[in-house]
């Protein structure tokens, strides 16, 4: 029998659990995305979900070197509620994941099925650090031709205090630091204006908490994601789902747009010049397979949670990100965030 | 005697449950126990989302469970837990039909 356990051949060797059968392409994108992630990051992969399924995707049915199998017997669907679901359903693909984090059999997990059943799974079993009240989703906000937003929260709180958005805001800085680069990451609040008496009275008593600090630049608007500053926009989940659906619908609007009018027969000339260029702006900046996936932030392990419609690709992606924040001290990093930035020594 | 009716410690009472509930409750939700009171609801007093609930429960269901072999709570009933007051009440119920 293959060993799982995290490191045992090498203890630098990171190992990445990821949610078989979570997602539209489940479990084929998985397979092929966990091969290649081994291929490509050096990292190993327990795949955790029907163990039948999963065997039925490998290449020539048999396991390549550096990923593993757990088989489970449960799978949480899409329009599941996913606290009952994660409860009821102790054997889910996506409970066996978070458990192998908790467990230490992996370092990290990645999970693309229902969102919601995913940051259950990774909260009831991870536990919260300490001192944070609530979990956000940071999710990076592609700006062509220049470093993504971060937007945090994405969807895991939908009714928050003021004083959840100010964590929002302290973890959104410290995940900006380990995801983007960036030494002292600007934070601004969405809302719906700019001046600091817009917003209701989330918005209003949350600017009060924050304003005077050197990082909090004011409101912004809606019309400012994907406009590259500042580097971290905060919100409530349920404003900020509906804010990045609302980016996406408009994308493929104006995408949809643009290649409908380079398909027109006049245009076909220039449509022969430009829509390949077209094809690899969309392809570099905005596609989500190129993202991989958004971090949950405020749990004591790292899950990144992709995209539903991820393929293989955005599973490499998405083991890569994971890979990443273990290797940033993730954890670390969002507890000083919240003791206070003074603590921090990323 | 069969092991999932069997507890070997006193019965727990109202006070010790409310005291349970109180102290892990301020632990989820990072605020201070004494603001959590009885009559508190758990929505618009405490903002307590369905998840925090949840993890109210799992968190009762180790700590008392360990006392009560057995004791768990029912999905279903989680809807009908509006106070803290309910919850202890529930609480008491279950851990008295669990040791009947």
């Amino acid at each position: 029998m293959t060993s799982d356990r995290p490191g045992e051949s090498d203890p630098t060797q990171l190992t990445i659990a990821i949610d078989a059968m979570g997602g539209d392409h489940a479990p084929g994108a998985m397979v092929q995305g966990a091969i290649d992630a081994v291929e490509q990051l050096g990292v190993r992969v327990l795949l955790v979900g029907d163990e039948a399924a999963i065997r039925a995707e490998l290449p020539d049915g048999t396991l390549p070197a550096g990923v593993t199998i757990r088989a489970t017997s449960q799978v949480i669907d899409m329009h599941e509620e996913p606290g009952t679901a994660v409860r009821k359903k102790k054997d889910a693909s996506v409970v066996r994941t978070a458990e192998a984090v908790r467990d230490g059999d992996a370092h990290a997990m990645v999970g693309a099925g229902n969102t919601g059943a995913t940051m259950a799974a990774a909260l009831l079993r991870f536990g919260r650090i300490k001192g944070a009240a609530r979990p956000a989703i940071g999710v990076p906000i592609p700006v062509p031709f220049a470093q993504p937003h971060l937007l945090v929260d994405g969807g895991a709180t939908v009714d928050c205090t003021p004083e959840w958005l100010v964590q929002f805001a302290q973890m959104g800085r410290a995940y900006a630091r380990l995801r983007l680069g960036i030494d002292e990451p600007t934070v601004g609040l969405l809302s719906n204006g700019e001046e600091p008496g817009k917003g209701d009275e989330l918005r209003k008593q949350t600017f009060a908490l924050l304003d005077g600090q050197p990082w909090f630049v004011g409101n912004v608007e809606g019309r400012d994601l994907m406009s590259g500053h500042p580097n971290v926009i905060v919100t409530d989940g349920f404003t900020g789902n509906v804010a990045l659906k609302t980016v996406e619908g408009a994308l493929k609007a104006a995408a949809g747009l643009v290649f409908t009018t380079l398909g027109a027969p006049e245009a076909k000339e220039a449509a022969d010049v430009v829509a390949p260029l077209l094809l690899q702006g969309v392809t570099d900046y905005l596609d989500p397979d190129t993202i991989g996936g958004a971090a949950l932030l405020g749990v004591s392990g790292v899950c990144v949670i992709s995209h539903g419609s991820s393929s293989a690709r955005a599973i490499v992606n998405a083991v890569a990100l994971a890979s990443d924040c273990v290797r940033g001290g993730f954890v670390d990093r969002m507890q000083a965030a919240i003791v206070g930035e003074e603590a921090y020594a990323g | 005697m069969p092991a999932e009716t069997h507890s070997t410690h006193e019965p727990i009472g109202p006070d010790e449950v409310f005291a349970t509930v109180r102290t892990h409750l301020s632990e989820i939700l990072e605020i201070d126990d004494q603001t959590i009171t009885l009559d508190a609801k758990f929505a618009e007093d405490l903002n307590a989302d369905s998840l925090a609930l949840i993890e109210l429960v799992e968190a009762l269901e180790e700590d008392l469970g360990e006392r009560t072999v057995g004791f768990t709570v029912d999905d279903e009933d989680l809807g009908d837990l509006v106070t803290v007051r309910d919850a202890v009440d529930y609480v008491v119920s279950r851990l008295g039909a669990g040791a009947a």
